[in-house]
């Protein structure tokens, strides 16, 4: 009983010592040096700390074997590998970041989050090095991890956005071709309806799936120029941004979504949105490159079914945006400003032909279009070579307009479709949430 | 359990001379009535736990279409993944060595500073008892940055005690609030008496208090055993590198775009089971066990 | 609140508490060195406990209010100070007051509810017979499961539209498919917090119960059963007065636990919270601070809940609590 004791009091004495300061300092302390011992070059051993997201095989089991690969052509380079769940990782990240032990090496998500890292300069700016990755993947596909021009960090895995549908339940339905226009749209809605079917599966409680059918509204009737523009001055004033609203609002007055939307949760397995396409109870969702894989880990043989298929987002007649235009994302890495070379090294590595051509063949959409032909999933592919019809890709507006904005978007989006807010209030609590710091 | 006893002798009618001869060994059946409502409360308890082991023999695809469903065709994949996986077993040693050590932290700091609360008059007492009452009001997730500077200052990040010592600190007002009208209710007459034996106050509150507040310190233990048990919020930011504790492991079910709910659910009914086996052998002590030593 | 204990019971009683008083001066061979030690054995006693709890707990916190009059998105130093413009923020938005009212919808239900109910359960848990250990296991199971866990099962039997979820299911066999509702909608959506609230923390409030139960002795109830009371009548008229004390401090934790709601609603309603009406002062913290990178507004949201809930604790402690702390809530002497 003494023992315990003792270091009881031992650990207090040195709490009353450093632990008040440390509080009392915690949020002046932004010059925080990153304190691993890998500033120093040479041939000691060094260590890189690389946190990321990819927490269940096949994906985790392949990042150690590109680790292992790497470390055997790189004696002294030791790479640490530390993997959380996406939420949780992201939490941990913001702490981190301004602690003294900072990862070197993390997963970057991009746009608004992304900004604010830069302007705390947390982040090492990798535009010098990176000049032949950016050709490879495309310009237009980094500019989520871009900041006034500058490149912070680089995208591994890129996908479209479109929707995922049950070739069955069309045709059960009586649907002949996949529906081009916002037209065509409706009267399949009309039809899964009449078969007494749930035309569109929507994870409403999380926000963004809804706030990505308004994402996608408003790149057909806002022009890039708007898009982008937008993106920094944050006024959304075009008319454009309420015309999205309202094409949504119409949409949402046909009775599209599954019953009990509001409170169904997107991707959390049982029960979820992507559970419904997964068994047959709904025929459509919209969501990104990722939901083929979801669906597949949801049926009952827990493969990719063969009823699924893949049409683009349609076309709104009369939009004043780009019809052939598609919303996409994607997740990247980027360095800490104190990182040790070796982390654009090897940022470089998982970027490379051979290593994304590994990645692609574990199922996901990599970055580096030369590894497309690895992907084995057959809707992958066909996903792909659509893709080669989008005129630009659109980085999600959440992520583009920050969290502020976007997360205005996603709570509101709800309101707006369940007719609770008319289209001009919904847009004006999107601009005055912009109006805020 | 004897040392005790001859502690509280000196106070203490001896429970063997309280009338009728029932101990907890020899109980008699009550009422039909009683196990009736009885049985109806446990199944309102255990109807929602049971679907939740069910769920872990079921699959996905089965949860999602018959949500009411028994388990059809019966799947022991995700319990028979999950038991026999290290990803399970070392983390839930993890879990017993933080919530064993986080709980007699508690236990120990909590009635030390209970008694002076209770049964010392100084000035700055109530300043004090209200300090440890406000750390209820505040949200830990709202302080996890200034704390984890701390932790981190300390040299604790990515150790036990990164996890142990603020899983103390946060326990502690509840188990101050809980224990200082425990330790108010031991008859003054017990102290003025074992002052007059020659026992010092702290000789008092070793060989009385203690043995005395037995039924409330094992509630605030089980309590402070559970808080750790399913703490995530610690653990997630305290350790890297670290095996981490049961609630971190069930994440691994959860990527980034979807979750494994079968494989949740079968993680999470395992893991109950540890907490539970803790609570059952100590229930007995909150009721029996020492108590009928107290009859100032 | 509650009546006070006769003053005979709770002295011949002991535990009762009501009565019992801080020891004051040492009766002997305390004049002169008494007061040093005293102090020593305050410092040993309580210093542990403060230091850990001061370092760990109050200076983070402290750290993390004071951000509340700044307008930080969590990362870096403190430079853009804005006074009181986020509270002003907090308490001029409907929003936060919509929370506050679920937040004593709860508070008042589950004093209501739950307080009347683990009473009762302890008091027959309390009784000698078979099988009272086995019960209380089970009785205790939903407090032992975590909440993230709690929603996913809950959310699974609830449901999400009119026909989807394991309750509907069952009501459907049975033939009530009038009953099928969309339990997580607005209107219900509150009465379901409730529900799964209830059912989590009961088993918390029969076992703070049954451990304020044996420091009542059992002579008092046996003597009266003998001299032909009733059990209910026993109880009512010994045990109750006696258990005061414990009713007390669980009702002062239930509070403070009403008010800080936040886990359960957030797993299982998440960022539908505000829409369908079930969201909480914490939950309203949470969805409009981190989620939306405003770090400082969340924290002032967090200081505008921690005052709410100070002035309530203070109420009770003036109102309520006083007896059992006395001289705790103000210095005595």
């Amino acid at each position: 009983m003494e023992r315990p004791q003792h270091r009881f009091k031992k650990i207090a004495i040195g709490l009353a010592a450093f632990g008040l300061a440390a509080g009392l300092t915690a949020c002046g302390d932004s010059s925080a040096p990153a304190g691993d011992d890998t500033t120093a070059g040479g041939d000691a051993t060094q260590t890189l700390i690389w946190w990321h997201n990819m927490n269940a095989d096949p994906g985790l089991a392949y990042w150690k074997t590109v680790v292992a690969d790497y470390e055997a052509d790189h004696p002294g380079l030791k790479i640490d590998m530390q993997v959380y769940q996406n939420e949780d990782l992201r939490t941990k990240i913001r702490t981190a970041l301004q602690s003294d032990s900072p990862p070197d090496l993390f997963q970057q998500w991009g746009g608004g989050e992304l900004i604010d890292q830069v302007q705390a300069g947390y982040v090492m700016d990798l535009s010098d090095q990176v000049a032949d990755e950016i050709a490879v993947i495309g310009e237009g596909n980094v500019v989520g991890w871009q900041v006034d021009g500058q490149t912070y960090g680089l995208p591994f895995t890129l996908g479209i956005e479109g929707i995922w549908y049950n070739k069955d339940m069309f045709e059960a339905a009586g649907i002949t071709s996949v529906p081009k226009t916002l037209d065509d749209l409706s009267a399949a809605v009309e039809k899964l309806r009449a078969a007494g079917l749930q035309p569109i599966a929507v994870g409403g409680q999380d926000g963004w799936p809804a706030a990505h059918w308004y994402f996608n509204f408003a790149l057909r009737e806002c022009s890039q120029a708007t898009l982008v523009a937008d993106a920094t001055d944050k006024a959304f004033t075009d008319p454009c941004w309420q015309k999205a609203a309202q094409d949504l609002a119409d949409f949402a007055a046909t009775d599209p979504f599954n019953d009990g939307w509001v409170t169904t949760q997107a991707q959390v397995g049982a029960g979820s949105s992507a559970g419904m396409l997964a068994n047959g109870q709904a025929a459509m969702e919209l969501m990104g490159i990722w939901e083929s894989g979801v669906v597949g880990s949801l049926t009952p043989d827990q493969k990719v079914p063969e009823f699924l298929g893949w049409f683009p987002f349609p076309s709104v007649p009369g939009g004043g945006g780009d019809q052939k235009a598609a919303m996409a994302g994607g997740d990247g890495f980027s360095c800490h400003k104190d990182a040790p070379a070796s982390c654009v090294e090897f940022i470089k590595y998982i970027l490379s032909d051979k290593v994304q051509a590994g990645y692609a063949a574990t199922g996901s959409v990599p970055a580096n279009p030369n590894a497309n032909s690895s992907l084995t999933e057959p809707i992958l592919q066909d996903v792909t070579a659509q893709a080669k019809d989008v005129s630009y890709t659109q980085l999600w507006l959440d992520t583009v307009y920050g969290a502020n904005v976007g997360e205005a978007i996603n709570n509101n989006v709800v309101a707006l479709l369940q007719g609770q807010y008319q289209p001009a209030e919904f847009v004006q609590a999107v601009q005055e949430a912009a109006a805020k710091s | 359990m004897s040392q005790v006893t001859t502690a509280a002798r000196p106070a203490a009618k001896a429970k063997a001379a309280s009338k009728g001869s029932q101990s907890n060994q020899s109980l008699s059946w009550g009422s039909p009535v009683v196990y009736f409502v009885g049985l109806l409360l446990v199944a309102l308890s255990m109807g929602p736990v049971l679907y939740i082991v069910m769920g872990g023999f079921r699959t996905n695809s089965q949860i999602t279409t018959d949500p009411a469903g028994l388990p059809d065709p019966f799947v022991t994949q995700s319990y028979a993944t999950v038991s026999t996986s290290a990803d399970f077993w070392k983390p839930a040693l993890t879990s017993v060595e933080a919530a064993v050590l986080t709980t007699l932290g508690v236990v120990l700091l909590g009635v030390m500073a209970a008694f002076v609360l209770a049964r010392y008059q100084f000035k700055g007492r109530g300043f004090f008892y209200s300090l440890f009452a406000a750390g209820l009001m505040f949200p830990l997730s709202v302080a996890i940055t200034p704390l984890y500077t701390v932790i981190s200052k300390l040299g604790l990040l990515d150790k036990l005690a990164g996890v142990v010592l603020p899983g103390i600190a946060f326990a502690l007002p509840t188990t101050i609030i809980i224990l200082v009208p425990f330790l108010r209710a031991i008859p003054k007459e017990l102290e003025e008496a074992s002052a007059l034996d020659g026992l010092t106050r702290l000789g008092f509150f070793w060989r009385i208090v203690l043995p005395l507040s037995g039924p409330g310190l094992i509630t605030v233990g089980v309590l402070a055993f559970v808080a750790s048990w399913n703490g995530y919020m610690l653990p997630l930011f305290v350790f890297n590198t670290h095996t981490p504790t049961l609630p971190l492991g069930v994440a691994q079910f959860s990527t980034q775009h979807s979750t494994d709910t079968a494989a949740v659910l079968a993680y999470t009914s395992l893991s109950m089971i540890p907490a539970l086996l803790f609570f059952s052998i100590f229930e007995r002590r909150i009721v029996g066990g020492l108590t009928g030593a107290v009859k100032g | 609140m509650s009546t006070p204990a006769p003053a005979a019971l709770s002295a011949a009683a002991g535990a009762g508490g009501a009565g019992s008083r801080p020891v004051p001066a040492r009766p002997a061979k305390s004049k002169r060195s008494g007061r040093g030690r005293t102090r020593a054995e305050i410092a040993i006693l309580l210093g542990p406990a403060l230091i850990v709890f001061v370092g760990f707990v109050m200076a983070p916190m402290a750290v993390a209010a004071y951000s509340g009059f700044y307008s930080w998105n969590g990362y870096g130093p403190l430079t853009n100070y804005v006074g009181f413009d986020n509270y002003k923020e907090v308490l001029s938005d409907p929003k936060f007051f919509t929370a506050l009212k679920n937040n004593l919808f709860i508070l008042v239900m589950s004093l209501v509810l739950q307080g009347p109910l683990a009473i009762v359960i302890a008091l027959l848990l309390n009784r000698k017979m078979r099988g009272r250990s086995t019960l209380r296991v089970l009785l205790f199971v939903p407090y032992v499961i975590s909440e993230a866990i709690v929603g996913v099962g809950w959310r699974l039997i609830l449901g999400t539209g009119k026909e989807g979820g394991a309750l509907n299911a069952l009501l459907r066999a049975v033939g009530l498919d009038g009953l099928q509702h969309y339990w997580l909608n607005k209107g219900t959506a509150v009465w379901v917090l409730l529900l799964i609230c209830t059912w989590k923390y009961l088993g918390y409030a029969i076992i703070l119960f049954l451990a304020g139960m044996q420091g009542i002795p059992e002579e008092l109830s046996e003597a009266a059963q003998v001299d032909g009371a009733s059990f209910w009548r026993v109880q009512w008229h010994i045990t109750l007065p006696l258990l005061g004390p414990t009713l007390r401090i669980w009702a002062f934790l239930s509070i403070i636990g009403s008010l800080q709601l936040f886990d359960l609603v957030y797993v299982v309603w998440g960022k539908a919270a505000p829409s369908v009406d079930v969201s909480t002062m914490a939950s309203y913290m949470v969805l409009n601070g981190r989620n939306t990178l405003r770090y400082g507004f969340g924290n002032a949201a967090a200081v505008v809940m921690f005052l709410v809930s100070l002035v309530i604790a203070l109420a009770y402690q003036r109102f309520v609590l006083r007896r059992d702390t006395e001289g705790a809530t103000t210095d005595g002497n």
